[in-house]
């Protein structure tokens, strides 16, 4: 079984320091819940997992089945099995979804061998993936994400990770900007995906979501560090409370 | 700066050129009116971009004329460019148009193509007025008075009232190793509620030397008639290539401009669209990628001079190494243009510290009750598209590639004709590389097509069957 694990990670955005010693271990199969409020350093982390230029790692690593990927560029971390989700899908226009999903598709299943799939493997897999997460077909000839809607740009994400099958999916705040509808729809797509292969991190702001993908651990982050883990009862605390509590808690412990 | 001299282009040129075509008085005196323009015009006039002038300079004198006919032969010339199944096609090889096929339907309907000699020679009547009311101006632009004086090949398309052309008509020119200067003057006369889509390739074969190809284009659209005007530049390093266009839009007319400049080692293009008429609506769409030391100078103007008119140019452009372009731009809104609404973008992407581009787009507007935007950019690849790509797996390299041709795509899916699409991004991928890459030979057309081109020295289609070629 494949394991993603975060130890003691220290990582900087322009010369400041956002994450504080994150340790985190995610299985293959595990739904991980990451919560916090804005400016926890959730989206470092998110970002800092798929070695975003901008994001420095000062500290700790990075372990995909226990190999250090902090040094790889970012399409070596997609070929170990790494996926994220983007809270900002942006778009690239001229590049419709269907040859960028062909392009993305050949360099993470190339084999060893180097034998790309072909066009109608490529096919297949696609019709199959859009059939389960409800995706029309119109989709494929648009320019990626230009002129999506917010819900139709994170249902591009999920058709991308169904397509890409990673060991890990980073969903970074997925839910965020849906309206009560689209988060269903995405949710219920994200729990058609997960299953024993797949080791899920949602980051997100709001419980909402996980109401529909069910974590087996919640986690805090505040402040760069992950100061409280649980069950989901974790995740309906914070929803109850709020996130003020984190603060009396931090000031404790340190 | 490169020293201004006229070498072979004086007035005794003009009446050579004149006498070899065997024209009447009236061109003659056209043509030596403009020479006198020609001779007295700055390389600028307009005192907005006069510190701009060093970018497209270039000296004149260094290139030839000559009126000698050239002996071309012509079946070995176009092989690996044609799949034997083109109609409306027109293939000119250096300044001698060589073929000229239309579709028989459109041909009954009335759609004359000739080349510009002949169409002279043919309708005096009709090119005498054209030429009496020339809407490429001598006194306005040096290069479009150089080459109203000594053209010297050209292509006159002529589309009668309610003919709609179906497929494209695309006129293939091929250098080889000219003797002379191409001078080129193309008429595209469509006539009231017509529709035609004109695409020109523009193709090196070879060049031992510097040559020099000027080309005029001027779109005459009649009154809700529909026009696209493509042209796609490939010509090599040694090309100075010149374009100036005009296009006039009446009433409820619709015309497209499409460009797409990748080759040469200068290319100057000047581009103006009247809105001559309500309800008239234009959109120019031009691209370019530079690399090495090649130097692109682009003007584009919208002029709007009637109410409720449209207009829109998108120019983009991509540049690497040490290469140099400038793209101005101004949307002008007459008193009587009301209701009229105009864009004018140009966007640039740098790859490399060295390169340098500057967009200069301007406004003039007479009137309220319009709408006018403007937008420029510079920048480098989008940091946050690489990594969005890279993350899905595609190498950095790989990544800018994609995005770089997709900065293209929208002109490019523009071009009527599939083999010259994929034409066009096969040499911006070689651009991308750094290969010099050239669509010259069967193997490289059919790799990009996926098919053989028609060994045209056995095919007994493309030329024989034509009147032009039993001889």
């Amino acid at each position: 079984m494949a394991r993603l694990e975060i130890r003691d990670l220290h990582a900087s955005v322009e010369g400041r320091e956002i994450l504080n010693g994150v340790n985190l271990i995610v299985n293959q199969g595990e739904i991980h819940a990451l919560m916090g409020p804005n400016g926890s350093g959730k989206s470092t982390l998110a970002n800092t997992l798929l070695g975003h230029p901008k994001y420095k790692v000062t500290g700790g690593d990075i372990l995909v089945d226990g190999e250090s990927i902090v040094g790889l560029t970012p399409d070596k971390r997609a070929k170990k099995g790494l996926f994220l989700a983007f809270q900002y899908p942006v778009s690239v226009p001229g590049v419709t979804m269907f040859s960028f999903l062909r392009a993305a598709y050949n360099a993470v299943h190339t084999d060893e061998k180097n034998q790309a799939p072909t066009l109608f493997e490529f096919r297949e897999e696609m019709n199959e993936k859009m059939k389960l997460l409800g995706v029309d077909e119109s989709f494929m000839h648009r320019y990626l994400n230009e002129g999506f809607s917010g819900g139709e740009k994170k249902r591009a994400e999920i058709l991308q990770l169904a397509l890409l099958k990673p060991k890990f999916a980073v969903l970074d705040e997925t839910d965020s900007g849906l309206d009560i509808d689209a988060l269903r729809v995405v949710a219920e797509g994200v729990s058609k995906i997960a299953g024993s292969d797949l080791g899920v991190l949602v980051i997100t702001h709001y419980q909402r979501i996980l109401k529909y993908i069910k974590p087996t651990f919640v986690h805090v982050l505040y402040e760069g560090r992950i100061t409280a883990s649980g069950g989901e009862e974790l995740s309906l605390k914070l929803e109850e409370k709020g996130y003020g509590w984190l603060k009396e808690q931090a000031g404790v412990v340190s | 700066m490169a020293q201004q001299t006229m070498g072979s282009f004086t007035e005794a040129a003009v009446e050579e050129t004149s006498k070899s075509h065997g024209e009447p008085e009236w061109l003659r005196e056209f043509r030596l009116e403009s020479f006198r323009q020609f001779a007295k015009l700055p390389l600028e006039i307009s005192p907005l971009y006069t510190k701009y002038t060093g970018l497209s300079s270039f000296d004149i004198g260094q290139f030839p004329l000559d009126h000698t006919p050239e002996s071309i032969d012509l079946r070995t010339h176009f092989e690996g460019y044609l799949t034997g199944r083109e109609t409306n096609v027109i293939l000119q090889g250096n300044t001698r148009t060589i073929h000229i096929d239309l579709d028989e339907s459109v041909a009954k309907g009335g759609l004359e193509v000739l080349g510009i000699n002949e169409a002279i020679s043919k309708n005096p009547g009709l090119m005498k007025e054209i030429f009496a009311n020339k809407l490429v101006k001598s006194e306005r632009e040096k290069y479009a008075a150089f080459n109203n004086a000594f053209f010297n090949t050209g292509t006159f398309i002529h589309v009668p009232r309610g003919l709609e052309v179906a497929s494209p008509i695309r006129k293939i020119q091929l250098v080889r190793n000219p003797t002379t200067s191409i001078i080129d003057q193309t008429i595209i006369y469509a006539e009231e509620q017509s529709r035609v889509n004109f695409l020109e390739e523009l193709y090196t074969r070879e060049s031992a030397r510097p040559y020099l190809l000027s080309s005029v284009t001027e779109v005459r659209a009649g009154p809700a008639s529909t026009v696209d005007a493509s042209t796609l530049q490939f010509l090599d390093e040694r090309a100075v290539y010149l374009s100036n266009k005009e296009v006039d839009a009446p009433k409820d007319s619709k015309v497209n401009i499409t460009s797409i400049f990748l080759g040469s080692s200068i290319t100057r293009s000047r581009l103006n669209f009247d809105l001559n008429g309500r309800g008239a609506n234009v959109d120019g769409f031009e691209v370019f990628f530079c690399n090495g030391k090649q130097r692109f100078d682009l003007e584009s103007n919208l002029n709007h001079n009637s109410p409720d008119t449209t207009a829109a140019i998108h120019a983009r452009g991509v540049l690497k190494d040490e290469s140099q372009s400038i793209f101005k731009g101004m949307i002008k809104i007459n008193h009587v243009a009301k209701n009229s609404n105009s864009y004018l973008a140009h966007h640039a992407m740098l790859l490399d510290k060295r390169a340098r581009s500057d967009g200069i787009p301007g406004l003039d507007i007479d009137t309220n009750e319009v709408k006018a935007t403007h937008s420029a950019s510079v920048a480098q690849v989008d940091e946050e598209q690489v990594f969005y790509l890279e993350a899905r797996g595609l190498p950095e390299d790989e990544a800018k590639k994609m995005i770089i041709v997709g900065f293209f795509e929208p002109v490019i899916s523009r071009v009527p004709v599939e083999m010259a699409r994929e034409g066009a991004k096969f040499i911006i991928e070689g651009k991308w590389r750094g290969e010099r890459r050239r669509l010259v030979d069967r193997e490289t057309l059919m790799a990009i097509t996926g098919e053989a081109p028609v060994d045209v020295r056995q095919s007994s289609d493309v030329f024989e069957r034509h009147y032009k070629y039993r001889a």
